[in-house]
């Protein structure tokens, strides 16, 4: 009885100035990130191919469920998600211990190569890559050609394609989950490598028995960020190989976009893009229930 | 007698300049690369005429004038130029989402106009009875060629009458350089240019001209889809996307190309040392007697409502599009092949060009306008052409038994994309 109203009044006293101070931002970030939000939601209700938009129930959501041309862009999306992101990963977690090796000279400089892919804008790196793959002026092919083998068609043949992609994510986001994986390994206490040392445990084995365990939540950090992002992808699709050939490199990104500013069909894109987070947030949920708990 | 000519030339120009004079202002124009190029040269003679009005021509890219050109619809006109330029596949997708976008031409006074252009620059331009853009140039299907190598494979280009006639002399152009040298580059995975030129000459398309029915299925189709089939088994094209079409002419690995008269100005500034070794000929028919035109590609000017100089930027469209000194203009200089009926009949047309062997190319290239079948992109275009892009290239990998099998396929994708039925 008695402590109810101690609380009641101290509520009371809660000033009102510092919600006004913050009103503008409330408001802004109301109007320009939650109000889009929903509204880009509710437009998936909505026909957006009519002048005025009209109501359409689940049409759009429905439409997905059958589109072929979506199932094949989550497709080569999910193929890209478990080709790409262990292979760079791996490849970033061997850099990040050899970056981090006292036997290494000029760890800065090393550490600044392979952060610097990052640095690039996008649409310089994938004019770049396009360049290198051409079919016939090519340095790849020239230098295949060069060691005795054929040249291949790149930019023009499904597998080639997408192999293309994969490739040119790697060089771009290997060095950037290495620098974070780095920092995560400088985190490891040294006192725990020289128990070790002591022990008798070969570097081998104070990889995968101290260093692997240790980096978990930085390693998961690294797939969860990696994830998103490769369900976002659309630069390096959009503008190394256009989704191309046919649709053989198609992502949910570039077909998000091709609905949305391609065929001005809002609503459609709009589910595309709901579609597209939720799938972000269950791998995210599955990734760190799997191996989030212990840590 | 000539000085009465004279006289009444000198009125006729005071009378145009008087009314000249009234119109004053800024008109900002959005456009692209050599579109946009082409309109500036239109300038210094539109300012003969209207000497107060400022014609500020920006150059934006062809990407960027289509997204700003949504933006500024979906806000409502906010930002838009007083002239936008617009691509005539591309036109209908605006018409459809944002009806109240752009002025109705015809409230200025294109109706008078109407006969001036061929009906078929028109049907992408008018939806719900406004007159929504004015047609601009077009894209008329030639067949552009090497005479150098033609003449060394022993092919006469006149005696190509049909698609057979065009396979038999690629079969002699193999023949003769070992396969070295292909009769054209063909887009296939990346685009379905010839599916639609060779479509549009049998008469089909997409879609009816009405935009109710996706009739991608019908008989002229499947010819055209056979017709692409026929050129890959009989191995006389190569595959190749803008890039490397414009790649094979620089490397001689091609005898020619197919596309709307606007590639003139590709051919010719991509491979200037090939000066004099190209001519021209209409495309092949699918059967003897055929149509022989079709339409790739071409633009349209329309004026945003939220324009605030409607009757200067009117006059500016009438000057640069409706007149033959503005279209000859924009094809002397840039290339533009006009959709202006009267220009077909200027001087300039008629003169032999030196590039192409000092053949009369323009000549060719309007003579075919009045032949070239109706067809329309709908809002719906760009969801069909990836549709096509993908069922060309399985097509021709062998993944259908038949044209109409794949094209049967084709339409289904395209009316559940679009929500349009299959034409029976």
């Amino acid at each position: 009885m008695t402590t109810v109203p101690a609380p009641r009044r101290s509520r009371r006293r809660v000033p009102s100035a510092p919600y006004l101070f913050i009103l503008p931002y409330l408001l802004i970030f109301a109007t320009f990130w939650a109000w889009p939000i929903v509204s880009s939601f509710l437009m998936s209700f909505r026909d957006s191919r009519l002048g005025a938009t009209a109501p359409f129930g689940f049409a759009n959501w429905s439409r997905l469920v059958g589109d072929e041309f979506f199932l094949t862009a989550l497709r080569n999306t999910l193929l890209i998600l478990v080709l790409q992101v262990p292979i760079m990963l791996t490849l970033a977690t061997a850099l990040a211990v050899a970056l981090n090796s006292r036997l290494l000279k000029l760890r800065g400089l090393f550490r600044f190569a392979f952060f610097a892919p990052l640095v690039v804008g996008t649409v310089a790196y994938s004019a770049v890559f396009r360049l290198l793959f051409n079919s016939d002026f090519g340095m790849v092919n020239r230098g295949l050609t060069g060691l005795g083998l054929g040249p291949v068609d790149w930019l023009n043949q499904p597998g080639p394609a997408m192999a293309v992609i994969i490739l040119a994510m790697t060089w771009r986001w290997t060095g950037y989950n290495a620098i974070i994986l780095l920092a995560g390994l400088q985190g490891i206490s040294e006192e725990v490598y020289e128990a070790a040392a002591i022990d008798g445990a070969t570097p081998w084995q104070q990889f995968w028995k101290i260093t692997l365990p240790l980096l978990r939540p930085t390693l998961l950090f690294c797939v969860v960020l990696s994830i998103i992002g490769t369900l976002q992808l659309f630069t390096e699709p959009a503008l190394i190989t256009n989704s191309g050939p046919g649709n053989a490199t198609m992502t949910l990104g570039t077909y998000l976009y091709q609905q949305g500013f391609r065929s001005f069909n809002f609503g459609y894109a709009s589910a595309i893009a709901y579609t597209v987070a939720a799938l972000a947030a269950i791998f995210s949920a599955i990734q760190l229930r799997l191996f989030g708990r212990e840590s | 007698m000539r000085k009465l000519t004279l006289l009444s030339a000198l009125a006729l120009g005071s009378a145009a300049a008087a009314q000249g004079q009234n119109l004053s202002g800024t008109v900002t124009v959005w456009s692209w690369d050599v579109a946009a190029k082409a309109l500036q040269s239109t300038v210094p003679g539109f300012n003969k005429k209207y000497p107060n009005v400022k014609v500020n021509v920006v150059d934006l890219g062809n990407q960027n004038v289509y997204d700003r050109g949504l933006a500024g619809c979906a806000a409502g006109g906010a930002d838009l130029p007083d002239v936008y330029s617009i691509e005539n596949n591309e036109a209908e997708v605006f018409w459809a989402r944002f009806p109240d976008c752009f002025t109705d031409l015809n409230t200025l006074g294109a109706d008078r106009l109407v006969q001036n252009f061929p009906a078929f620059k028109w049907t992408e331009l008018t939806a719900n009875g406004r007159r929504y853009a004015m047609p601009w140039d077009s894209g008329p299907v030639v067949m552009f060629y090497r005479r150098d190598l033609y003449q060394q494979a022993g092919v006469n280009p006149a005696t190509i009458n049909t698609w057979d006639d065009f396979i038999a002399a690629g079969r002699k152009m193999n023949a003769k350089f070992g396969n070295g040298v292909k009769m054209a580059t063909i887009s296939n995975g990346q685009d379905d240019e010839w599916f639609r030129m060779l479509a549009n000459q049998n008469g089909c398309f997409y879609f009816d001209n009405e935009a109710r029915q996706v009739t991608v299925a019908r008989p002229g189709c499947v010819a055209a889809l056979n017709t692409i089939k026929r050129l890959y088994d009989a191995n006389v094209v190569a595959t190749g996307d803008w890039g490397g079409q414009i790649t094979n002419i620089k490397a001689g690995k091609t005898a020619g190309a197919m596309f709307g008269a606007w590639y003139e100005g590709t051919v010719r500034t991509n491979a200037p040392d090939q000066r004099g070794k190209w001519g021209v000929f209409p495309m092949p028919a699918s059967r003897v007697g055929g149509v022989r035109a079709a339409n790739l590609g071409g633009s349209a000017l329309a004026i945003p409502s939220a324009s605030r100089n409607k009757a200067a930027a009117y006059a500016f469209l009438q000057h640069a599009l409706g007149t033959t000194d503005g279209q000859v203009t924009m094809l002397k200089s840039q290339g533009l092949v006009p959709s202006l009926l009267a220009a077909t009949r200027d001087p300039y047309a008629a003169q032999p060009q030196a590039y192409w062997g000092n053949q009369r190319i323009w000549q060719t290239v309007l003579n075919t306008l009045g032949d070239v079948p109706q067809a329309r992109g709908t809002q719906y275009f760009q969801d069909a052409r990836q549709v096509m892009i993908v069922v060309q290239s399985d097509f021709v990998k062998g993944r259908y038994k038949t044209a109409q099998e794949a094209l049967n396929d084709a339409a289904r994708k395209i009316s559940s994309a679009t929500g349009l039925p299959v034409a029976r």
